[in-house]
């Protein structure tokens, strides 16, 4: 019974062009962007924290000198992939969820909880969104800089309200889907049950 | 207020809302209930962020990067290739190596969450075609990651040896003895599973096999040395380590063995960052959580509510286990070192126990904390790597469990396994 | 009420000590609770400067060097050879100097904070594995400093390789080579082991590690009058009291290193190894200049006037 196992490859990989926005019109193609430039941002982060590492070490040891700014880099690409992906994330249900209980109820219990998680999740994420960009906001005003780069600490975390933002509009346009289509989405391109259906033994 | 906090972040958790909801929804109730109001919430975003931020934490990403990448490349299975034809023949042999394999990488490396990835990614796999169940592969390279908790160097350890001013060199030694017996007795335990499940085994490779073996893993045995001789041959920090690894890898795959394609380093690198947000937004949330634990001074509350100056060595170290070991289920394992241990360090200190033995204790339940549910950064990993339910995840853990609290009370009464080592190294 | 005083280091380091005794004289004159929070229980330094800015805390305290972010001006106590060697003259010092009691109130009320006081905290040492005499033996070195311009510029003006790293790796890259030294007040390096993993602990005079306890401005106005002096009171208590504890700290720290690790070598460099360092301050001190925002030439004057009118100005 266990012996059927394949080695999953990378099989698993999102394909941005095959992402269908859940807006309609102009709308839609605005957020269809939105999503290349999520993927292109946590793909060029990603790639640029580990040149951005080397580069340290190579300067350490090659030129006797450390890049005193590449912690700061990094503090900052993180923040980014983060934010980007957060939103990345709830576009493709991907968000980590403890979904047992969820999963054990029948369906006519499952879309109407499917809905009030979304509902809650966006509410949860404009709220974020609204006090982030205070934050963002106070720092601006207090001028504080990183020591090392000398630029202003609110260029680094715009990305948090960013983040947040279209966090909070993935959940609601989930919720909207929904509300207007059968079946159960736990995002707008994503039905439930995980991407991998072999044993859902949960 | 605390009760209303995890009442309501239990019940969320159970409804299947995304974890970072029940993280969001407790520090939301403790922020307003705090501060009489929604005005302060915008250092809830300030400890988010600061949750996100620390650089020993960029070691994670690097690390699911690289293994990433030798995982669709040929680098992994060349790998695991030479440690199968050298243990594919014994019975759980290959349960017995990842748990090894586990709890070396996260002793050099530091970071258990890139262990999950670095090592349970190539080698999960491989372990579930031998015929191991997910559950018990999952609890497996969970739980013998946390052991790299008590292998030095250990974050955990150095912050404990700040904090309460004891030798953190004597604290890497006292770990060791815990360590390798948990690791022992995991060993045990995947024996006896691999034959209660009977779990087939290869036949034993020839010695002809295995020189083959080991020339096909030549360059990807460069990994281990760039990590284990990168870090403690003091060239690298285990953060450049790892991105060392992406280098190394990206070389390989690409101009060694022309495995990976520029679409799919794309794609390697987009899944990395999806994986990395998605865990980290909730060690954000969970910074945010601890502050409002941290600020209302709840674990004092309920310390001095229990009365441990009145108590005996044996109820103190058992106190200090509890205590340690629920904190650990819900708050990120540094800070709650960072508050629980000057609470306690008086009475630890009049009631005359060795700081270091508390250390090794300490650092025992952060590591058993980190592995258990409902909250832990490394079950966490594990979701969002192997993309497998939480339920899943977890489902497997309470025997590893039993065994990790087995040695905690073991070490209670028997501090030897921690200090023999030391008394050793540091007899006069 | 209740006010909060959270502060960069452990309860019993010098910051603790002096927040203990603050705590102590507010309860036993007012009414009062005064909670402490301890280095990371509350976030980073940047993080608990930002919530006594912002009300959440009363209290804080952080050092002027990562003040530096947000007054630029602050950074003058990060240049070397600036501050007396001499403790005696160093607190008064600080008791009298018209720029840290009449020149930086003002720059700390403008981020909404009100300046209570700034106090030394020790000398600062280096430890490295190999022994430092001259500028020359730091050559190559990998050297540990705080993410800050002037501290970078100053050692790499001894000759160093600057490498900045997190607080948490430090003491593993000591141990196995990544960096090679780091520097900190005598108390520090005995309470978080420093020198464990390193050989040599160099005494260069060329600072003193400072640092400032802060009140949310606007709590600290709204407050009557007598309560505020009653606060000042206490302050002033507390800085007499931090004076006096730490009058052979220093020298009672590095005997509990030494008696720990018997091995280690503990030099004070002379007057005379000291001057090739000396003379590579005027160097930071320009850069002070060019980074330190628009009163960096006028604090740095009056820092120098002060020094002079204790008797401790920079002519030796
Ligand atoms: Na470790
Ligand atoms: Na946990």
């Amino acid at each position: 019974m266990m012996a059927e196992v394949q080695v999953p490859a990378a099989d698993d990989d999102i394909d941005d062009s095959k992402y269908v926005s859940g807006l309609p019109g102009i709308l839609g193609i605005i957020d269809v962007g939105i999503a290349r430039i999520e993927a292109v941002l946590l793909a060029i982060g990603v790639l640029l924290m580990a040149f951005n590492t080397i580069a340290n070490v190579v300067g350490r040891y090659v030129f006797g000198n450390s890049l005193y700014f590449s912690e700061e880099l990094n503090q900052a690409l993180i923040i980014l992939i983060t934010f980007a992906g957060i939103s990345y994330a709830a576009r493709h249900g991907r968000h980590i969820r403890m979904s047992a209980i969820f999963d054990a109820t029948s369906p006519a219990i499952r879309k109407p909880l499917m809905i009030l998680i979304a509902v809650v999740t966006a509410a949860a994420m404009f709220l974020l969104t609204w006090y982030s960009v205070e934050y963002v906001m106070s720092q601006a005003g207090r001028g504080r800089l990183l020591p090392a780069m000398q630029i202003p600490v609110w260029w680094i975390i715009v990305w948090a309200p960013l983040g947040f933002f279209l966090t909070g509009l993935q959940y609601s346009l989930t919720a909207i889907k929904n509300v207007l289509h059968e079946n159960i989405w736990l995002s707008t391109s994503t039905m439930e049950g995980y991407d991998d259906p072999r044993e859902e033994e949960v | 207020m605390s009760l209303a906090i995890f009442g309501t972040m239990i019940l969320l958790l159970l409804l299947g809302f995304p974890m970072m909801i029940p993280l969001i929804a407790g520090s939301l109730i403790g922020f307003v209930s705090l501060f009489g109001g929604m005005g302060q919430l915008d250092t809830m975003v300030q400890q988010i962020l600061a949750g996100i931020r620390p650089a020993s934490l960029i070691a994670v990403p690097m690390f699911i990067f690289a293994a990433d990448i030798m995982t669709r490349g040929q680098s992994a299975a060349r790998l695991i290739d030479l440690v199968m034809a050298f243990v594919g023949h014994l019975k759980g042999g290959l349960a017995v190596s990842t748990a090894t394999a586990c709890t070396l990488f996260g002793a050099v490396s530091g970071s258990t969450q890139a262990t999950v990835v670095a090592v349970g990614g190539p080698l999960r796999p491989r372990m579930l075609q031998a015929g191991y169940k997910d559950n018990f592969v999952l609890a497996l390279i969970v739980n013998s990651s946390d052991i790299a908790f008590l292998i030095p160097p250990s974050i955990g350890m150095i912050i404990y040896g700040v904090v309460s001013g004891t030798s953190i060199s004597e604290l890497f030694i006292a770990g060791i003895g815990p360590g390798l017996l948990i690791l022992v007795l995991f060993s045990i335990y995947s024996y006896i599973y691999a034959r209660r499940h009977n779990v087939p085994v290869e036949p034993k490779s020839s010695w002809g096999e295995r020189a083959r073996a080991m020339q096909r893993a030549l360059w990807p045995l460069g990994f281990p040395v760039i990590i284990v001789g990168g870090i403690y041959g003091g060239i690298f920090s285990p953060t450049e380590a790892a991105a060392a690894c992406v280098l190394y890898a990206l070389f390989l795959e690409m101009v060694v063995f022309r495995e990976l394609s520029i679409k799919q380093l794309y794609a390697t690198a987009k899944s990395t960052g999806l994986i990395t947000a998605v865990v980290f937004i909730l060690v954000g949330a969970g910074a945010a959580f601890s502050y409002v634990i941290s600020f209302a001074q709840i674990p004092q509350q309920v310390l001095g509510a229990i009365g441990i100056d009145d108590m005996g060595p044996y109820a103190i170290l058992f106190t200090i286990s509890i205590a340690f070991f629920v904190g650990c289920m819900f708050v990120d394992p540094i800070v709650v070192i960072l508050i629980l241990v000057p609470i306690f360090a008086p009475v630890v200190d009049s009631a005359g126990l060795d700081p270091v033995l508390v250390g090794t204790i300490i650092t025992l339940q952060v590591a058993i904390g980190s592995a258990t549910p409902p909250f832990g950064c490394d079950i966490f990993t594990a979701i969002a790597v192997f993309k497998r339910p939480y339920a899943e995840v977890v489902r497997g853990t309470p025997p590893f469990i039993v065994m990790l609290l087995g040695v905690a009370v073991l070490l209670i009464f028997f501090p030897q396994i921690a200090l023999f080592l030391r008394d050793l190294a540091f007899a006069e | 009420d209740t006010w909060r005083y959270a502060f960069e280091e452990a309860m019993d380091e010098v910051q603790g000590i002096f927040a203990q005794k603050f705590k102590e004289e507010v309860e036993a004159n007012s009414d009062h609770t005064v909670q402490l929070f301890p280095f990371g229980t509350l976030g980073e330094s940047a993080d608990i400067m930002e919530q006594a800015q912002s009300g959440i805390l009363q209290f804080v305290d952080q050092s002027p060097g990562f003040t530096g972010a947000l007054i630029p001006e602050a950074q003058v106590f990060f240049v070397p050879y600036l501050l007396p060697q001499d403790e005696e003259q160093l607190a008064t010092f600080f008791e009298e100097s018209k720029a840290i009691n009449e020149m930086f109130p003002p720059l700390y009320e403008e981020q909404g904070l009100k300046l209570l006081t700034m106090f030394p905290e020790g000398e600062v040492m280096m430890t490295t594995q190999e022994p430092v005499e001259a500028p020359e033996d730091l050559n190559e070195v990998k050297f540990r400093v705080m993410t800050n311009p002037l501290l970078v510029e100053s050692y790499q003006a001894f000759g160093a390789t600057p490498t900045p790293l997190p607080w948490g790796e430090v003491y593993g890259g000591l141990q196995t080579g990544i960096i090679q030294g780091q520097e900190n007040p005598a108390f520090f390096i005995e309470s978080t082991k420093m020198y464990e993993v390193t050989d040599y602990i160099t005494r260069a005079g060329h600072n003193n590690f400072t640092t400032a306890v802060m009140a949310n401005l606007d709590f600290f106005e709204g407050l009557p009058e007598e309560e505020q002096t009653m606060i000042q009171d206490a302050i002033d208590v507390a800085f007499d009291h931090i004076i006096e504890y730490q009058d052979g700290l220093t020298e009672e720290s590095l005997e509990k290193i030494k008696e720990a690790k018997p091995s280690i070598t503990i030099n004070e460099l002379s007057e005379e190894q000291r001057q090739p360092f000396m003379e590579t301050a005027e160097g930071v001190e320009q850069e002070f200049l060019e980074i330190g925002g628009d009163q960096a030439q006028a604090i740095l004057d009056q820092m120098k006037a002060d020094l002079e009118a204790v008797g401790a100005g920079s002519d030796s």
